[in-house]
């Protein structure tokens, strides 16, 4: 259970493939730029990555990586296809319209075609899906959180909820708006996961020296 | 003809360049960025592929465009056209030249496999433009990663210095640089914040 639980929080922080790794960058901050946009894109990453790496680990491993890798990214390709119909009946098509170019991107994302190789591929297939879930809703969580924060930023509400900021930075629902708030959630949550490992480390060696003065007092 | 691709080739390198108009391909530009072989590599290999895969697209594009959901199969054909030219390429390259066969084929898939290749063929595609259109928009998004890169490659000592602190070293850091060279190009092509 501890096990998994640290699996769940390796690809939801530690190895997040937005702030930490920076894989999956592109759609977060060109396309996140309000709270329905980023739930959409959340949904089809969500589809496309578990339906594609899903169907990925079938794939012999007798067929050389080069040829593998072509095959990924066209399992990847077809997970689009259900992805794409689901956005549109969820959000309807002017919110599929205006993700663009950035949902079908996410065809190649590196979290398919090469952490399926490396990673998901070397696990027994229920870790897999713990270690799959914790990458999605990593990505998902960042998506949202972004597309929520240039949503009051840039609008003063978050999706139909009006909050009345009284002050709009319309400058961050551009890509750069997008690179320099994502840039700076990752140093952030960088330095969230390095304090947060210091007082770990902190907590087990008082531990460890009470043990010491347990021992000795005996 | 030649007017048409060196406008779409000029689009692509300044006005919608793929890293900091879109943000397309970042990730091979953080891994790139680190050596200028690198850059030149990666920038060539984008280069190669959009180009010859736009030829294919337009071909694609003009045969099933007006089908109803030509749209939602579209990526689909699009990495088919990637993934052929990728390998039909590779064939070639072990069978006359053996060594750049074995510097490359590490990293050929990185270059080719990546949402600026599959982007540049979707803006391509949505431009609406003839073949020269398509190719010099294809060769523009290699040209565009060229500068994107090498504008990284300069910046990449001291921003992994001991200037910046260490929670932005690195990745952070870098984003929010391709950020801020995103805004001087806004400047430069006449973004207003009030628009």
């Amino acid at each position: 259970m501890e096990n998994d639980k640290r699996r769940l929080s390796d690809g939801l922080i530690r190895q997040n493939v937005v702030l930490m790794s920076g894989v999956a960058i592109a759609p977060v901050a060109a396309c996140a730029t309000n709270f329905e946009k980023s739930l959409a894109l959340g949904m089809g990453f969500t589809v496309i990555a578990f339906l594609g790496v899903l169907v990925c680990r079938f794939v012999p491993k007798k067929i050389i990586y080069t040829i593998r890798v072509i095959i990924y990214a066209l399992i990847a390709g077809l997970s689009y296809i259900p992805a794409r119909l689901l956005i549109d009946a969820v959000f309807g098509e002017d919110v599929t319209a205006s993700l663009g170019l950035y949902l079908p991107v996410l065809a190649v994302n590196p979290l398919i075609l090469a952490k399926t190789e490396t990673r998901f591929c070397l696990r027994p297939p229920h870790l897999m899906m713990v270690e799959l879930l914790g990458y999605i809703v990593g990505f998902d969580v960042v998506c949202v959180f972004v597309g929520t924060l240039r949503d009051v930023l840039v609008n003063g509400r978050v999706g139909w909820m009006n909050l009345s900021a009284g002050f709009f930075v319309p400058a961050f629902e551009t890509t750069f708006g997008g690179l320099i708030i994502t840039g700076a959630l990752a140093g952030m949550c960088r330095a969230f996961y390095n304090r947060s490992k210091r007082k770990k480390a902190e907590k087990a060696e008082r531990e460890k020296r009470r043990r010491e003065f347990i021992e000795e007092v005996i | 003809m030649l007017a048409n691709f060196v406008s779409a080739a000029l689009l692509a390198v300044f006005l919608q360049n793929s890293i900091f108009e879109r943000a397309l391909g970042i990730n091979i530009l953080l891994y790139a960025a680190r050596k200028r072989s690198s850059v030149i590599g990666f920038a060539l290999g984008l280069c190669y592929i959009t180009t010859l895969s736009s030829i294919a697209v337009w071909a694609l594009d003009g045969a099933f465009g007006n089908h109803e959901r030509y749209a939602v199969i579209s990526p689909v054909l699009y990495i088919l056209v990637i993934g052929v030219i990728y390998i039909s390429s590779l064939i070639a390259v072990w069978r006359f030249f053996h060594n750049l066969f074995r510097k490359i084929k590490k990293f050929a898939h990185l270059a080719v496999f990546n949402c600026a290749v599959l982007g540049a063929l979707f803006i391509g595609s949505r431009s609406g433009a003839d073949i020269w259109g398509y190719l010099g928009y294809g060769f523009g998004t290699g040209l565009g990663f060229l500068a994107a890169g090498y504008l990284l490659y300069v910046a990449h000592t001291r921003l992994n210095s001991e200037l910046v602190p260490s929670v932005f070293r690195g990745m952070p850091i870098m984003v929010i640089y391709i950020g801020i060279l995103s805004l001087a190009l806004h400047a430069f092509v006449g973004y207003s914040a009030s628009a």
